[in-house]
């Protein structure tokens, strides 16, 4: 069978001349680095260049952060914990912990992010004396000096959009999937208005019962809702499910 | 008389990857080859059942660290398959353009380490330097160098970056000149060449009975390739040829594998011409709907095929893989019988085992 390229290769002697070829290269190579630097890179105190979108150890920006708990759902090697800090201006807030020793940089935390706090930082050194040592706690992991490059957007399009020809509507997850109540489950218990990491549920009156008691039943506020889920898990009677928009 | 049962291997400069090739020698002749592999298993598909769709596919990366663009590829396509969702144009070619990146680069593992089989060292350097580019496109493309995770369920993980393009078009021009000085490195060489000719020869019926895939199998006459002859994404609307040598021996596979690199430069070419603009990523659903599903695609090393069964949850019933190197290797016995003990390198190097997938 024929090979389209390989054949092109030459068969005849003078082929052989390569080896003179090689003798050029050198010999500019021997001009170009007198007139330069070296190509060579001293590497613990020169680096090579790497774009700012590199996925090294993951970072957040701790203002930002609501605390919703999607990053350590979606994390693969289940590095990711949330624990409870007492910040100087936000007060007792829950944010996420890495264990980077565990982590194998795949950016989903910063990609599920829906506030966008979790980035993907070019760091990448992160040897330690102990495994103590690498497990970052919120405030190791903020990262000087990080910009919107760092970012991981998700531009998602709905399949039902692209068969109607709309195309420039990209979404995800967070914008357009709402938890939906089966109200016959519902015992108003109101866990899903105090979980809520963003105030979106609000406990409203709808009405009395025999013994003259309010019946109260979440109202969600589809603009403020990130769907982190939290009021899904906590319900005690399964009455709440995330509905997916396709 | 004296039969005698030689273990190469685990450690073993010609076992890329842990695994055992027991040889039986007469004098220096092989009798009888049993491959034995299972050194690196780690329960993949086992863990895979624990894990939901989109946590599966970093892992997929793991299955083989040159071939991480295409093993994802293959779980995202199984996944979509499942989903009944169709990939947006765009997606479709720049998962192609990352396809072959990822084709070239692994050909060019496999040359540096046949490279070093044979004793030669500039191979080693050379293709180890031009591999380097396309690792720093892999940066560009999606900010990792060998576990990618770019490919998604419904799409990829980002759209091009900003002068991509560009940096790939300088890439591959730049490459396919210095393709040409490899090749004069190896076929000028008459060392190379009398070690690889004639050695590990099967013949077009016998790659067939022996399930051989990829290179393994075009490098003995066998005309097929799943780009071309079951296309997915956009591989038919490209024009390309398919590598195809008679020679069934080591040197016919190592043609294929160059002619490839060729073949993939072509491709990118095309694909980044004609790619449209649009979106690239359509949002999948979380649950799979029950049912039983398989998708193959070509894989740097052969034909690669994922099996899925779900259950209709957000995590899959059975996640079964099939490894062209699995197979392959199983034939190793066939390929280095009546060949010299000296031979056995240059015979399995061009097999270009990769455990991670073959123990899985």
């Amino acid at each position: 069978m024929a090979m389209k390229y390989l054949d092109k290769y030459p068969k005849n002697n003078s082929r052989h001349l390569w080896v003179l070829k090689s003798f050029y290269t050198t010999f500019k190579q021997i001009i170009k680095t007198t007139r330069h630097r070296p190509v060579t890179i001293m590497y613990p105190y020169e680096k090579e260049w790497i774009p700012d979108y590199y996925r090294g150890r993951p970072g957040l920006v701790f203002d930002k952060c609501v605390g919703c708990g999607i990053c350590e759902r979606i994390c693969p090697t289940t590095c990711i914990e949330m624990v409870e800090v007492d910040d100087a201006k936000a007060g007792k807030v829950v944010r996420p912990q890495v264990n980077v020793g565990r982590c194998m940089m795949c950016g989903y935390c910063a990609e599920y992010c829906p506030t966008k706090a979790m980035i993907t930082t070019p760091e990448y050194e992160l040897a330690a004396y102990t495994r103590e040592g690498l497990i970052f706690d919120p405030y190791q992991l903020a990262y000087e000096g990080h910009n919107e490059e760092m970012q991981v957007h998700m531009h998602e399009h709905l399949l039902s959009d692209l068969q109607k020809g709309i195309t420039d509507n990209p979404v995800n997850a967070s914008l357009v999937d709402r938890p939906a109540l089966d109200d016959a489950k519902c015992i108003g218990c109101s866990r899903c208005a105090k979980e809520c990491p963003v105030g979106a549920v609000e406990m409203i009156v709808v009405g009395e019962n025999d013994k003259g008691k309010p019946i109260k039943r979440p109202k969600f506020d589809e603009a403020k809702c990130i769907a982190c889920e939290k009021c899904v898990m906590i319900c005690p009677k399964d009455a709440l499910a995330l509905k997916e928009v396709l | 008389m004296s039969k005698m049962w030689v273990t190469m291997g685990p450690q073993h400069p010609f076992s890329h990857g842990l695994w055992t090739l027991k040889v039986q020698v007469d004098g220096e002749v092989i009798q009888d080859a049993e491959p034995v592999i299972g050194y690196l298993h780690r329960g993949w598909e086992k863990e895979c059942e624990n894990r939901t769709y989109p946590q599966i596919i970093p892992m997929a990366d793991r299955l083989c660290y040159s071939a991480s663009m295409t093993w994802s590829h293959l779980y995202c396509k199984v996944a979509e398959e499942a989903m009944e969702i169709e990939v947006p144009e765009r997606a479709q070619y720049i998962r192609v353009i990352a396809d072959e990146i990822c084709r070239i680069q692994s050909h060019l593992m496999w040359l540096a380490a046949m490279g070093t089989d044979l004793g030669n060292l500039t191979i080693f350097l050379w293709a180890l330097r031009e591999r380097e580019w396309f690792l720093d496109l892999n940066v560009k493309l999606c900010g990792q160098r060998l576990t990618t995770n770019f490919p998604r369920i419904g799409g990829v993980r980002n759209d091009m970056p900003y002068l991509f393009e560009r940096d790939l078009m300088r890439v591959v021009d730049l490459f396919e000149k210095r393709l040409w000085d490899i090749i004069a490195l190896t076929d000028d060489n008459a060392i190379f060449m009398s070690r690889m000719q004639g050695v590990g020869h099967v013949t077009r019926k016998e790659a067939a009975n022996l399930g051989l895939t990829g290179p393994s199998m075009r490098g003995c006459g066998v005309n097929f390739d799943v780009r071309r002859d079951d296309p997915y994404m956009v591989y038919d609307e490209l024009d390309w040829e398919v590598a195809v040598c008679d020679d069934g021996d080591s040197y016919g596979r190592y043609k294929v594998r160059i002619e490839e690199m060729f073949q993939s430069c072509e491709i990118i070419r095309q694909a980044v011409a004609k790619m449209p603009d649009g979106p690239t990523r359509v949002k999948a659903p979380r649950n799979v709907p029950e049912g039983t599903h398989v998708a193959r695609l070509e894989d740097p090393r052969g034909e690669s095929l994922m099996y899925l069964v779900s259950d209709g949850t957000d995590r899959p019933y059975r996640l079964k893989v099939r490894s062209p190197i699995f197979v392959n290797v199983s034939a190793s016995k066939r390929l280095v019988q009546g060949g010299r003990m000296a031979d056995v390198p240059a015979i399995m190097g061009t097999i270009d085992m990769c455990l991670g997938e073959t123990d899985r």
